[in-house]
Formats: C-alpha cells, structure tokens, sequence
C-alpha cells in the first residue's frame, strides 16, 4: 500500500505553514498592504481559541460562551507577568495559559456535573464575572484605560517584532493544529465521537462520560489561554471591551460557519467572520453592524441548511458534478 | 430597618424585572424547546421601537408602549415563522446556535435603525414617593412590582384554568402526543413567541429609566433570567419566577450589605455552588433520559 506523499496530513500543515509564512514576503514586496498582517495574524489567534471551542462543541456537543473571558483572562495574566514583574515570556505563558486553564476545570466540574445545556449558562455567569474583574480589578487590569504589553523575547535575547512576531503565531497555530489532529484521531477523539453518537451506549462501553467532557472543556480553556497570550503581545494592549460576548458569539460563529470537527473549516470559518469584513468592506457604512448581521445570518442558515459547514462546500459541489456524469 | 425595607423593597422591583425576563424564556423552553438565548435583545430591540414612537413621533407613553407590545408580537412570530419552525430537525444544541445568531442579527439592525446615540425613556409615573415605615420606594416602582406580579398572576390563572393553558401544557410535556389529541401545536408555539415577546418588551420598558435605551440594555435582565431559570429548574413554569425573585434580593442584599462591587459576582459564585449540590433546580426534578 502506497500513500501519496501530498496526501499526508502532517505535511499538509507544515504547507500550510510555509504557505502562511510567505504573506509578509509580499507585503515587502508591496503587493499587499502591511496593515494586512496584523489582520491576518489576529485572525490566526483568533483561529487557535476557536478550534479548542471547536474541539468542544463539535465533539462533544457542548456550547461554552466564556471563550472571550478567558482568552482576556490569560492576556491580563500574560500582561501583567511580563510587565509588571517583569518574568520571561516563557515562563509567563505557561503560567497564563496554566491558571485559566484550572479555573475554566473548576468551573467544567461545576457546571458539566449537571447537565450539559447548563455549562452555556455558566459559562455565560463566568463570563460576567470575568468581564466585572477586568473592569474593576485595577492593580491588575488597569481598569477601563486597558493594558499594554510588549513584542515578546524568546530565549532571553531574542526579541520579536511585528513579522517576526508573526511566524512565531504560524507556527504555534501549526502546531496546535498537528496537535488537535492527533487528539481527534487518538483515543480521546474516539471517545468524544462515541459520545456524541450515544452518551448511554458510551458509558456502557466504559467512556467516563463526565472525563471526557471536562478535558474537553479544559482544552477549549487552554487554547482560548494560549490565544489570549498571543493577542496581548502581538496587538499589545488589551481593553476589558475587547473581551465581551460578542467575541464569544463571533467564535462560535467561526466553527459553526466554517464547519464543526474540521480544522481547515475552523481556519475557513475565522477568515469568513474575522479577516473577510476587516479585508474586504471596510468602506462600507455600518461595516462593523452589517458584518454582524451577515455572520448572525450565516450561522442561521448554516445549521439549518447544511450543518456540516462551508469547508464542506466544495466537495459536495464536486460530487454534484460527477454524480452528474455517472447519469449520463 | 428603614433601610432594610428599601433595599428589599427595591430588590422586588428588579426582581420583577427578572421574573418577566424568566418568564419569557421559560414559555419558550417549554413550548418549542429551545433556550432562547436572544430573549434580552429582542426586547431590547422593541424597547427601542418605543423609545422612537415617544421621542420622534411624539406619541403619549401609553400609546408608544401599546405599539412596541404590537411590535413585540410581531417580531416574536416572526421569529417563530421564519427561523425556529425550520429547526425543528435540528438537535438542541444546534437550536441554541440559531438563537445565538439571532442575537447577532439584532444587534447588528438596531443601530442601522435607531442610531448609534443612547435614548432616554422616562418612567411611566414620572413623580411621587411612598414611606412605608421609613423606607422609600416612587410609584413608578411601586407600580413596577404589583404590575408585574398582577401579569405573572394573570399568566398563571390562564396557564392553570383555562383551555388555552390547557394546550399549552399539554404542548409543554409533550408535543407529539399533544398533536395526537388534537391540539395545534404549532399555534401554541407560536402564542408562546408572541407571548415571551411581550413580555420582554414590558421588562424593556421598565428597566428603561434606571439607565438609557442602549444596545446592553437588557444585558443584564438577560443573564439574570437565564441563571434564574437554571435556579428555579427547567421542569415548571413557576420555578424560574421564584428562582427570579430570589435572585433579585440576594443581588441587592450583597451589593448592599457585603460589597457594592462585587456583590452581583459573589451571587453567581453561590447560585454554581448551589447547582452542584441541587443539579436541577429549587424545584426541578431529574430528568430520566431513555435510551
């Protein structure tokens, strides 16, 4: 048995990677807009936080609308460690992606013990708590003038600047999608899989359904942590506005549009709802309202008209046509 | 004790704010099953349209909030008509999704519509005050919290006694078989929408004054009636009212007595707390799932 090269899936990242990596070559060379790399680096952060929701709700059918609160949670904590006292970026992200993590498993325990349409409104609750904390929290959130923060430093003496900054977020968005590929396909995805078929027959073939449930939240947790960290020292300030639940919904709206349990769909469905207005009808009136109107639209239609997503679009065009052909 | 009396009294009148928002989403659950995430927005949305009506056309109050009721109606129907009948194959989860897009789509229209500036909607009685043992409340709160005790009231006369409530709990605990005995499902559901928009409307209205008609105006109200409804248990009408009224003095008791920031946080922390040990609500029971 023979697999073509180019069909390997690892490789298709890494060439997606290389491919990504290649935009700020053209911006040099002028065929782009420089401005257009923050665009497209915040929606590859974006992208990160949303395939951990996708992980969650996709796999397990669960709804988290605390996304945005802890993406912000873990950009103040990142902010605030290298900032304020002054610890390296490394350690610093591992503590800011750490500490959400554990209290959005504090939280999954909470609410996932219940049932699993409640974790949505705890989620939501969490969500005003966290919004209420960046607000009024002073000493660490610097309240409503926001927080800044700087370009990170690898290593000690490696210091990053807008591109460079930039091929660091490819490559760790490359790299947590190597990762969710093998979560989905190893035996944590077989599980969740098994789940969404029948929570009863799972639990009966010994899938600890409240488990599988919490990693799964745990991860949504962690990447949302991972994306905040990037989008406090890649846009370098951070407002509590930033983190309402309108960012939330867009996320959702990311996976949901762009198709649930597909990481290219994730990274599809963010440049839809992210980069594509910001790209593209900037110039309308009421751009930022329209483009609301359009995603909320857009989900509406998706889930009830083709609830596997727009990744899928055009392999079943495809299919259309050849089906077609057979007829004949 | 005076201030005791006010800080309760107070409570009843966000507490009825709550209970109406509660209300409103619980019909829904119970009707067509689905948890209506886009409850606040909706009323948001007619709240404004009464706003318009009173400022640009200068219609006296009464009339305005006539027609935003009229509108609430319609847009609820609508709603019913045009998105969540199609949904019907859809799994719950997938229903929550619509109504999620529903809040974007809103909140995208209405400053296309209204503008961007924030309004100002001026209480219904606009002066006079009641001392009761010391304690203060105006007659517009006052009005507040017996009207909308005196809905409430009216809403469960009709739910309990009349052939309407009938359908509608027979819709409630169980639409195939309601259809089976005759009852048109698909016109309780869409009363139901009618219904939790109108509603919505009257907690907009209400809740107006205490800020400006803005696009969060019922941000709040909206989590609130959620949490309430998880409180008072999805299984009967009257648990997410009771679970409304409890939160809306505990909120206050704990802005007031413990901290004027935190309080409303500290609230939410014991409403999970006391979800672990009652999953199901003050007076839910277990649902039995059957495979």
């Amino acid at each position: 048995m023979k697999t073509k090269l180019y069909k390997n899936p690892y490789l298709q990242f890494v060439l997606l990677g290389i491919l990504l990596a290649l935009i700020p070559i053209l911006a040099n060379a002028g065929l782009i807009k420089v401005s257009h790399i923050t665009t497209l680096g915040g929606t590859f952060i974006f992208a990160i936080a949303a395939l951990g929701l996708n992980l969650l709700l996709g796999y397990s059918g669960l709804i988290s609308l605390g996304t945005a609160g802890f993406m912000g949670l873990a950009a103040y904590f990142s902010a605030y460690f290298t900032v304020d006292l002054g610890l390296p970026f490394e350690l610093a992200l591992i503590l800011s992606v750490v500490i959400p993590t554990l209290l959005g498993i504090l939280v999954g325990l909470v609410s996932l013990k219940i049932e699993g349409i409640y974790l949505a409104i705890a989620t939501l609750a969490v969500a005003e708590v966290m919004k209420k904390t960046f607000e009024e929290f002073d000493f660490f959130t610097n309240g409503f003038s926001g927080k800044t923060a700087d370009y990170p430093t690898l290593l000690g003496f490696f210091t990053l600047d807008r591109t460079t900054m930039y091929y660091f977020i490819v490559a760790v968005m490359i790299v947590i999608m190597i990762l969710t590929y093998n979560l989905v396909n190893g035996r944590l995805g077989r599980a969740l899989n098994a789940m969404r078929g029948s929570e009863a027959a799972s639990q009966a073939m010994g899938v600890n359904l409240l488990k599988h449930k919490l990693v799964a939240f745990a991860l949504a947790t962690a990447y949302a942590s991972v994306a905040g960290v990037l989008y406090v020292h890649f846009i370098r300030y951070s407002y509590p506005t930033v983190w309402n639940m309108g960012l939330s919904l867009n996320f959702l709206a990311m996976i949901v549009i762009g198709g649930l349990r597909s990481i290219y769909g994730t990274l599809l469905g963010t440049f839809i709802v992210f980069a594509v207005p910001d790209l593209f009808l900037k110039q309308l009136p009421y751009f930022d309202q329209l483009s609301y109107v359009l995603n909320g639209v857009l989900i509406i239609l998706v889930i009830i008209f083709y609830p596997n997503g727009l990744i899928f679009a055009g392999r079943d065009i495809k299919k259309l046509f050849t089906k077609k052909k057979e007829v004949k | 004790m005076g201030t005791f009396l006010q800080v309760i009294l107070r409570s009843l009148e966000t507490g009825s704010l709550y209970a109406l928002g509660a209300l409103g989403i619980i019909i829904i659950f119970r009707t067509s099953n689905v948890t209506n995430f886009s409850h606040g927005v909706v009323a948001m949305f007619n709240t404004f349209v009464v706003t318009y009506f009173f400022m640009n056309w200068g219609l006296p109050l009464g009339v305005a909030i006539l027609l935003g009721i009229i509108s609430a109606i319609i847009v609820g129907i609508l709603i019913d008509l045009v998105v969540i009948r199609h949904t019907k194959k859809v799994s719950e989860m997938g229903k929550q999704i619509v109504t999620l897009g529903l809040i974007m789509v809103v909140l995208g229209i209405t400053p296309v519509l209204f503008g961007v500036d924030p309004l100002r909607l001026p209480k219904l009685i606009e002066q006079g005050n009641l001392s009761i043992l010391g304690a203060d409340i105006s007659y517009n709160g006052l009005f507040n919290i017996v009207f909308g005790i005196l809905i409430m009231v009216g809403l469960f006369y009709v739910l309990q006694k009349t052939k309407i409530g009938l359908a509608i709990r027979a819709t409630a605990s169980n639409e195939h078989t309601a259809k089976l005995m005759g009852v048109p499902t698909e016109t309780v559901t869409l009363g139901a929408w009618a219904v939790a928009g109108a509603l919505g409307v009257i907690s907009g209205v209400m809740a107006a004054p205490m800020t400006s008609v803005t696009l969060n105006l019922m941000d709040e109200i909206q989590v609130n009636a959620l949490v309430a409804v998880v409180l008072g248990g999805f299984q009967t009408f009257y648990g997410p009212v009771i679970g409304a009224y409890i939160i809306g003095v505990g909120r206050n008791l704990l802005l007031y007595y413990v901290s004027s920031v935190w309080g409303g946080q500290i609230l939410y922390i014991l409403i999970l707390v006391f979800l672990v040990f009652r999953p199901y609500g003050l007076v839910g029971k277990k649902i039995v799932k059957k495979v």
